[in-house]
């Protein structure tokens, strides 16, 4: 029963993609628009396959994944202790609040000029700019939720005799839990938009580059697949990491409250 | 210790008079760490100018009239594609959240599209539209529309089924409702979702303005980039982060606050 | 005459968890004479909301039909007004807004329609809330201000559902007392569905007693008003006919 229900869930949701599909192969061809301007279905599935085939295309998708990945990693390490140990004394976080938020609006995008000029073009720079993006938002986010985790479950747990190390991971790391998560998710969210605008001037490898370069050739099929592309890596990224994650911390703990 | 607590109660209760002190007292010592590391030259020059350089370059800059135009051109364009974004965002929010069968056909293809992202469209836009206020304005509108569209649809959803009843039982007709009941009903869930919109809107914008640019903040820094100029760079950053920080925290966020807080309908 | 008519009414749905048809709601008849108050009373489950629910037009009707003066009910309207448990009030609107909002619908211009509302405050004495958010009363009073904004626009019926069980015994006990007071002035055509046994039998004329989708039951309540809870709480007849609702409602 169960089986059937998540399968017509599916039909329901790929449903309308079908529909697009079958009107783009339709319609491209029977008025006859320029391939210059917008390709053929056909012309894009050629071009998948030959990029896969070649290599290229896994090339540029290893190389943004890796930067995401190191950008990300180093940004959570961090961020999350910075954020808890900040976030612990009401002092201190309400003093350093404004200051996150401020470095929050700049995240990402804002950096890639001086991020290219202090890296250089490449790996780092593009790098650097996910750190950011990261950063700023999940330590302002780490920081929010743990200043917001209720006096009195703090002073159960000091009551019940917790050291600091249990009040870390028992009390302070759940507590902070949704909002951190959601912060990852956001941080992300301008990470990746800061990773493709990045490649697009900053570097010569990456699904950014793949876009832009393909524009100077006029290639509309390489570019309407690395969108594509683009698209269905986000759509996993956040089903396959993103929402497990969420759904076994806030949804479980039943933390819905996003402040 | 004592005289420690005596000074955060003074500074507390200086600020709760004044908050714009909370806001800029943080940043003096920053400001300060600056100053110092770059008189020290723990990077060169080149690398890292002081306060006092991109002070007077910000002077400069306003004295030749260009960083008015600048930020009138980048201004401009987030306005209008934030207007746009806006004007199509919420009906569709309201016909998605309003009808089953809009919800099921548009709905996946609002969530992948959102996921392409404004960036990715830029190189095709380019090779349609060229590097003008077109293809600005698209990518921004873009941007805009998406969490516009999602936090209106939660809006709508999140209105409890007794009001609607409420308002039927009252004698109200279905298009009397959306105007009475779904838009107010919906209306904080709007705002929060005009706000995440113009967030991502203005960084779309500067990314745009980066790399298809010929005017304005993004455009500035790019530019400087290129000359190897740090300092200007360093002044569009600010002058982008002291602007957003204003407009979200000063307009947008008490706006958010007045309607949710005001009819009790969201709890912060 | 407008009475509400209800016959041979009856509600089935489908069930997704238990994979079957469910029949909520059996072969229901009663009337509601108009200007009559009549309490239906049941345990959880066993149909009442969904009855109310289809009077009001918010359900479908799987099987029989409901009148109101003869005309056959189709969707919800303002001739069968609504008293929801959860209040429903709209917090956007002023408390004097609330209120006219049934008027508003129907076209009343905004000098008349307010005057009406004030009309309609002043009777449950809430005249000072006017200008107020519903966020910013009690409950109690919100479910005044839900009563007043159903009675402002003159149904012919008033359905209500649970309307007090959200709120604590005491303001309950004051609210009933209230309601038979404003019911008494205005003598509208009411039905009134609950769970609390004592709290039926105090406000109406005629109990309807609920069972498993059917109706087990029907008993007049002869008792005199204005009815006052400081002088029925030790009352015998009041008493007696509670034991017997009661014995009903748990015999089921």
């Amino acid at each position: 029963m169960l089986r059937l229900r998540s399968l017509s869930a599916a039909a329901t949701f790929g449903a309308p993609f079908v529909v697009l599909l079958t009107l783009w192969a339709v319609l491209v061809p029977y008025f006859e628009v320029n391939p210059r301007l917008f390709p053929p279905l056909l012309a894009v599935v050629q071009a998948g396959l030959e990029s896969i085939g070649d290599g290229t295309l896994l090339q540029h998708i290893g190389a943004s994944l890796l930067r995401v990945l190191v950008g990300t990693a180093i940004a959570l390490v961090l961020a999350i202790p910075l954020g808890i140990a900040m976030g612990v004394s009401p002092l201190v976080s309400t003093f350093l609040t404004p200051l996150f938020r401020f470095f929050s609006v700049l995240a990402g995008i804002a950096w890639i000029p001086i991020a290219t000029l202090w890296f250089g073009y490449g790996f780092g720079a593009i790098t650097f700019v996910i750190f950011n993006a990261v950063f700023f938002i999940v330590t302002y986010n780490t920081l929010l939720g743990v200043s917001t985790i209720p006096r009195p479950v703090r002073n159960a747990a000091a009551s019940l005799g917790a050291g600091p190390w249990a009040m870390l991971t028992e009390v302070l790391l759940p507590g902070a839990l949704p909002n951190i998560v959601t912060g990852i998710r956001t941080g992300l969210g301008f990470a990746w938009r800061g990773l493709i605008a990045a490649e697009m001037i900053a570097t010569n490898v990456g699904l950014g580059y793949m876009l832009f370069v393909a524009r100077d050739f006029y290639k509309t099929e390489v570019i309407v697949l690395g969108m594509i592309v683009i698209g269905v890596l986000w759509l996993l990224l956040d089903r396959l990491i993103l929402a497990p994650l969420e759904r076994r911390t806030i949804e479980r703990w039943g933390m819905v409250q996003r402040a | 210790m004592t005289a420690l607590l005596h000074l955060w109660g003074g500074y507390v209760r200086l600020t709760a008079r004044w908050p714009v002190i909370a806001t800029l007292v943080p940043f003096m010592p920053v400001l300060a760490l600056w100053w110092f590391v770059t008189a020290i030259e723990v990077f060169p020059r080149v690398f890292l100018p002081g306060p006092a350089d991109v002070a007077r370059s910000f002077a400069a800059l306003m004295y030749k009239g260009i960083l008015p135009d600048y930020l009138q051109d980048s201004v401009v364009r987030l306005a209008v594609g934030a207007f746009w974004g806006t004007v199509l965002g919420i009906p569709l929010g309201l016909l998605i959240g309003l009808s089953q069968r809009a919800h099921t056909a548009l709905w996946p293809l609002l969530l992948f599209f959102q996921a392409i992202g404004d960036i990715a469209w830029l190189a095709i836009l380019v090779i349609w539209f060229g590097y003008g206020l077109v293809t600005m304005t698209f990518v921004i509108v873009y941007t805009v529309i998406f969490p516009v569209v999602l936090n209106t649809v939660l809006g709508v959803r999140s209105i409890p089924v007794n009001m609607h009843r409420a308002a039927l039982s009252l004698g109200a007709s279905r298009l009397r409702i959306v105007w009475e009941v779904v838009l107010p009903g919906a209306l904080p869930n709007i705002i929060t979702g005009l706000r995440n919109g113009l967030g991502y809107g203005w960084r779309a914008l500067i990314a745009a303005e980066i790399i298809v640019g010929t005017s304005g903040i993004g455009f500035m820094m790019f530019d400087a980039r290129r000359a190897g100029s740090v300092v200007e760079i360093l002044l569009g950053m600010i002058i982008l982060g002291i602007l957003w920080y204003i407009v979200d925290n000063w307009i947008l966020a008490p706006i958010e606050r007045a309607t949710g807080q005001r009819w009790g309908l969201v709890t912060r | 005459m407008k009475d509400l008519a209800i016959r041979n009414l009856s509600k089935t749905y489908f069930d997704p968890y238990a994979g079957t048809n469910v029949t909520a709601v059996h072969d229901v008849s009663f009337t509601v004479k108009q200007g009559e108050f009549v309490s239906v009373v049941g345990p959880s489950g066993c149909g009442k909301t969904t009855i109310l629910n289809m009077i009001a037009g918010f359900l479908p009707v799987s099987g029989g039909e409901i009148r109101v003066g003869g005309k056959t009910v189709t969707g919800p309207g303002p001739d069968r007004g609504v008293v929801f448990q959860s209040f429903a009030l709209f917090p956007w609107r002023t408390v004097l807004d609330n209120v006219a909002f049934g008027p508003k619908m129907r076209g009343v211009p905004k000098a008349e329609r307010e005057r009406i509302a004030r009309d309609y405050l002043a009777l449950a004495k809430l005249s000072e809330a006017e200008g107020r958010y519903p966020t910013e009363l009690s409950g109690g009073m919100q479910q005044r201000v839900g009563v007043v904004r159903a009675l402002a626009n003159e149904p012919d019926v008033l359905l209500m559902d649970e309307p007090f069980a959200s709120v604590d015994a005491q303001t309950r006990m004051t609210l009933q007392e209230e309601l038979t007071r404003i019911w008494q002035e205005k003598r509208s055509t009411v039905l009134f569905i609950t769970h609390d046994v004592a709290e039926a039998v105090f406000l109406a004329d005629r109990v309807i007693v609920l069972s498993k989708g059917r109706v087990l039951k029907e008993l007049d309540v002869t008792l005199p008003r204005p009815r006052v809870w400081d002088a029925l709480h030790e009352d015998a007849a009041f008493k007696a006919l509670t034991g017997q609702v009661l014995g009903l409602v748990r015999s089921a």
